[in-house]
């Protein structure tokens, strides 16, 4: 017998995977992003795609194949209309741009899903019917971009700190879901989403659920738009096409199933904000003319890789199922979050000066010089030398006991661990052959 | 059994009211007899009053006007009166069940008819409301338009209960029908021959892009890569053919990398069963974006492509094109041919019904030894076709290379095909109906520009078009008939 611990949430793997190497590329690549300024701004910019992408989540959730194409015009069509309202002077107080923003959300999807039940149109040509509709309506409301936010929201856009009511709109919504799937209405979402006939034949009332679902994801665009009013200062009818197609991208990145009944806003975060570091990633890079092309390219060919990946998911849990996607989030986060440590650090190494390992290939693709290693030993303090050795530790420990609690059930052992203790065996004798040499790894704790 | 109790009724009435009223209706009562009186005499005055205001016609005329229709209001009211003095004495002899009964069939012939009075009714109150608030919209055209409006509407409900497969179909005629008919009357020279001609060779563009995106919902799938293949088509093309190559090289090879993308379309999404959507857009962003990278190459001027199109290829494609010495583009009857074979095809041949089987049950279709993948990747790999000869052929249109040409078509396509009847769950449908929906469209472009709408409020129309179309013909069974 094999346990199978956390198979249901074995799909997060790849999108946790997807970020960590993204996040460490951006790091390296673009080492503003570790400064409050560069972490604030990049928080005010994800978070519309963040949001638009938890609504799309909420939907999938709900199942009937329901993706809903209108949620970038939607989110456009609040933006525009709250600042057409501002512009012309009606809306001020933020308590009255909240209600309308997220009414109208609310009111889109309530009628979104009363079609949906009572009509029973299936909900992919109902929201190709409110796409078309809402695209068209957003450049009567707003011909061009322009207007002006309404002025409480003027300084939320600066991104010059982490903590801005930006952030707050998403914690609030993140946790907000969070607390949610603690209910029973949670529940029966799942079950309506996965199964609709059968949640239906056990009592669900399957049209409540749906109602509430389509509520939920209102509330959400509502507060994307808001974001997103917030990011740009201004009404851009424009822009819809384009947040769509991606916020459907970061879902699907973010590993929600969309034929229902499985998802959450850690994928859908996970999604979002991998979709944009591919965007930043590839800022930082300078193809000159072609930017865009490549861009367009890079994000084709992630988003079919990525499902491609998911299709390999259950091959690999068949050989790895040792590794949950928490302790797969532990080992790279400590990755990840050396490397920002590395980067943030970077001038601290700069002064004490050094003799710089330059490499012609890393001078050419990495923005930084990799850190200089002084002339006597790693140029690690104690401080880091400890921090490095507890990673280390804490991921051994965790990896080990998940394989020994995933093996005590099996007779033979598979090829993992013969892989596994090779490795060890290896990095044991490159150990000794360095320490042979006279090169000390870790300064005073090798 | 609907039908039924609504013919009984009126034939009743009639009986009583003939063998009541002889030859001149007069009610019983004196009354109202006196009420009918005054009521001609007061419309004969008003009508003498104006007539003599206006001062067009003689004074015998208005006399003899006046006379005749305060007779016939005469005759009219009393007629009414002597109909409710019948029913009223029906009522009085009529025991507590024919009652009943009564009561009853009034309400099973409200339930049956009652979308087709609410739609009537409401078209009657958007006329009267566009007829109050626009100076411009008061002419004979448009009363007309209205009329034969309600007249199509009321044929439509009552005919199309008679169909039973073909419903979406024929409702999309009906539709397509109003238009026409509606716009010849509304917009001058909207039947000329160069407003036709444009309006096919849209449609042709629309309907050859369409093909794959029938094809492939007919198997229960999605293609959203169609735009973006149409628009790597349209500079691909152009770049080889600046490049030195050999026009109808170019053209050809440009056909085929179209199927090639289709290919990996189709082998991916079966592989990757539902995520359709997906797929084809990521395939779609890829392509797009390495297409323009590899026209960008060692051009001075990334994205745009510069170069001339041949003869060969304008003439297909140019709204002056000639075929066959007609002045009609060579598009128009490629589109036709395709339209052909492809309605042919599906009905007829093996292939096509095969892809039927597929779409409406894979189990049984397996069982039948029916390759699911081939037919699958097939159909990518036309959809991929297609594509890129749209494509090809816009680059003829428009004379110069563009990738955000094919942007229009994105969800255009998946509009004509709804709105035509086929359904995106598999299995239903074909592409005649898409030829409809096409024409649908682009018929209703054509009025709405006409009218003076500007393209987002075409995009508006659309978006709503779509919903009451589909709900028409396409909705699914409530969950309780699936359990």
């Amino acid at each position: 017998m094999v346990l199978r611990a956390q198979t249901t949430n074995i799909y997060l793997l790849v999108p946790i995977a997807l970020l960590a190497v993204l996040l460490g590329t951006a790091v390296i690549r673009g080492p503003s992003l570790v400064s409050p300024a560069g972490a604030g701004s990049a928080i005010i910019v994800a978070a519309p795609l963040i949001l638009a992408t938890y609504s799309l989540m909420v939907l999938a959730v709900a199942g009937r194949g329901t993706i809903d194409l209108a949620v970038g015009p939607l989110l456009a069509f609040i933006n525009v209309v709250v600042v057409k309202l501002s512009t012309s002077g009606i809306l001020v107080s933020p308590i009255a741009t909240f209600i309308v923003a997220l009414g109208l959300g609310m009111l889109y999807q309530l009628a979104f899903a009363l079609v949906v039940i009572y009509v029973r149109v299936q909900p992919i040509i109902v929201s190709l019917s409110g796409f078309l509709a809402l695209t068209g309506i957003n450049l009567v409301i707003l011909k061009r971009p322009g207007g002006i936010a309404p002025p409480f929201m003027q300084d939320w856009g600066l991104g010059t700190t982490i903590f801005s009511p930006v952030l707050l709109i998403l914690v609030l919504a993140t946790v907000g879901w969070y607390l949610f799937t603690a209910t029973t209405f949670y529940s029966n979402l799942k079950m309506t989403g996965y199964d609709e006939r059968a949640a239906w034949t056990s009592g669900v009332k399957t049209d409540v659920v749906r109602i509430g679902a389509h509520l939920i994801a209102g509330i959400y665009v509502g507060l994307g738009a808001i974001c997103y009013t917030a990011l740009i200062s201004s009404g851009d009818p424009t822009q819809g096409q384009n947040m769509t197609l991606t916020a459907v991208t970061a879902l699907v990145l973010g590993g929600v199933a969309l034929s229902g009944g499985r998802g959450g806003a850690t994928g859908a975060l996970l999604g979002a904000i991998s979709l944009w570091l591919i965007g930043y990633v590839l800022a930082t890079f300078n193809f000159g003319a072609i930017q865009a092309f490549i861009t367009q390219m890079i994000y084709g060919l992630i988003l079919v890789g990525s499902l491609l990946l998911t299709l390999l998911v259950p091959f690999i849990g068949r050989y790895v199922s040792f590794v949950s996607p928490w302790s797969m989030f532990l080992i790279f986060g400590f990755v990840v979050v050396g490397i920002m440590l590395q980067v943030a650090t970077i001038d601290l190494y700069n002064e004490a000066g050094g003799v710089a390992a330059n490499l012609p290939l890393a001078e050419r693709y990495f923005l930084l010089e990799p850190a200089r290693i002084d002339s006597e030993g790693s140029g690690l303090s104690p401080i880091q030398g400890l921090a490095l050795l507890t990673c280390v530790a804490a991921i051994s420990f965790t990896v080990a006991a998940r394989l020994m609690d995933q093996k005590i059930h099996q007779r033979r052992m598979g090829l993992f661990q013969y892989l596994f203790i090779a490795a060890l065996m290896l990095a044991f004798f490159i150990a000794v052959a360095l320490r042979a040499s006279g090169w000390s790894m870790v300064g005073g704790y090798g | 059994m609907a039908d039924h109790s609504s013919n009984n009724v009126p034939s009743q009435k009639q009986d009583n009211t003939i063998s009541l009223a002889n030859v001149l209706p007069i009610p019983r009562s004196r009354i109202v007899l006196w009420v009918n009186i005054a009521l001609s005499l007061i419309v004969a005055t008003i009508g003498f009053g104006v007539g003599f205001g206006e001062g067009i016609l003689s004074a015998q005329q208005i006399i003899l006007f006046g006379i005749i229709s305060a007779l016939l209001l005469f005759l009219l009211l009393n007629y009414v009166a002597t109909i409710f003095d019948a029913r009223s004495a029906i009522e009085r002899a009529e025991t507590e069940a024919q009652k009943d009964d009564r009561q009853r069939q009034t309400k099973v012939a409200w339930r049956n008819n009652r979308i087709m009075a609410l739609a009537m009714i409401s078209l009657l109150i958007l006329y009267l409301l566009l007829t109050a608030s626009i100076e411009e919209f008061r002419s004979i055209k448009n009363l007309i338009a209205f009329l034969v409006l309600e007249l199509i509407l009321l044929f439509a409900f009552k005919v199309s209960g008679y169909f039973a497969s073909g419903r979406s179909a024929f409702i999309g005629l009906i539709v397509l029908g109003a238009l026409i008919v509606i716009s010849s009357f509304s917009i001058e020279g909207f039947l000329s021959a160069p407003n036709v001609r444009a309006i096919l060779l849209f449609a042709a563009f629309l309907g050859i892009a369409s093909v794959g995106q029938t094809l492939v919902a007919l198997l229960g799938g999605l293609d959203l890569s169609i735009p973006f293949v149409i628009g790597s088509a349209n500079i691909a093309l152009l770049s080889l053919i600046s490049a030195g190559v050999p026009s109808y090289v170019a053209f050809g090879f440009v056909l085929v990398l179209g199927g090639a993308v289709g290919f990996l379309n189709g082998v991916m999404s079966y592989k990757l069963q539902g995520q359709a959507l997906i797929v084809t857009l990521g395939t779609g962003f890829a392509v797009a974006g390495f297409t323009q990278i590899m026209t960008s190459i060692g051009s001075a001027f990334a994205g745009n492509v510069f170069g001339t199109v041949p003869g060969w290829l304008s003439n297909l494609a140019a709204m002056n094109g000639r075929f066959l010495g007609m002045k009609i583009p060579p598009t128009i009857i490629i589109w036709l041919v395709i339209a052909i074979v492809m309605i042919v095809g599906l009905r007829m041949t093996a292939w096509g019904r095969n892809l039927y089987a597929l779409g409406g049950n894979r189990g049984a279709a397996r069982l039948l030894g029916i390759s699911e993948l081939k037919y699958w990747v097939a159909c990518y790999v036309i959809s991929g076709v297609f594509a890129a000869l749209t494509g090809s052929l816009l680059l003829g249109w428009s004379g110069g290379a563009f990738i955000g040409v094919g942007d229009p078509y994105l969800f255009t396509t998946l509009a004509a095909v709804v709105i035509g009847g086929t359904s995106l769950l598999g299995g239903n449908g074909g592409y005649g109906f898409t030829v409809i929906g096409v024409l649908v469209l682009q018929v209703l472009t054509s009025f709405l520009l006409g009218i003076g709408l500007q393209y987002e409020w075409q995009q508006f129309i659309f978006g709503l078009l779509i919903l009451p179309m589909v709900a028409l013909y396409g909705r699914s069974p409530h969950i309780r008939a699936t359990v």
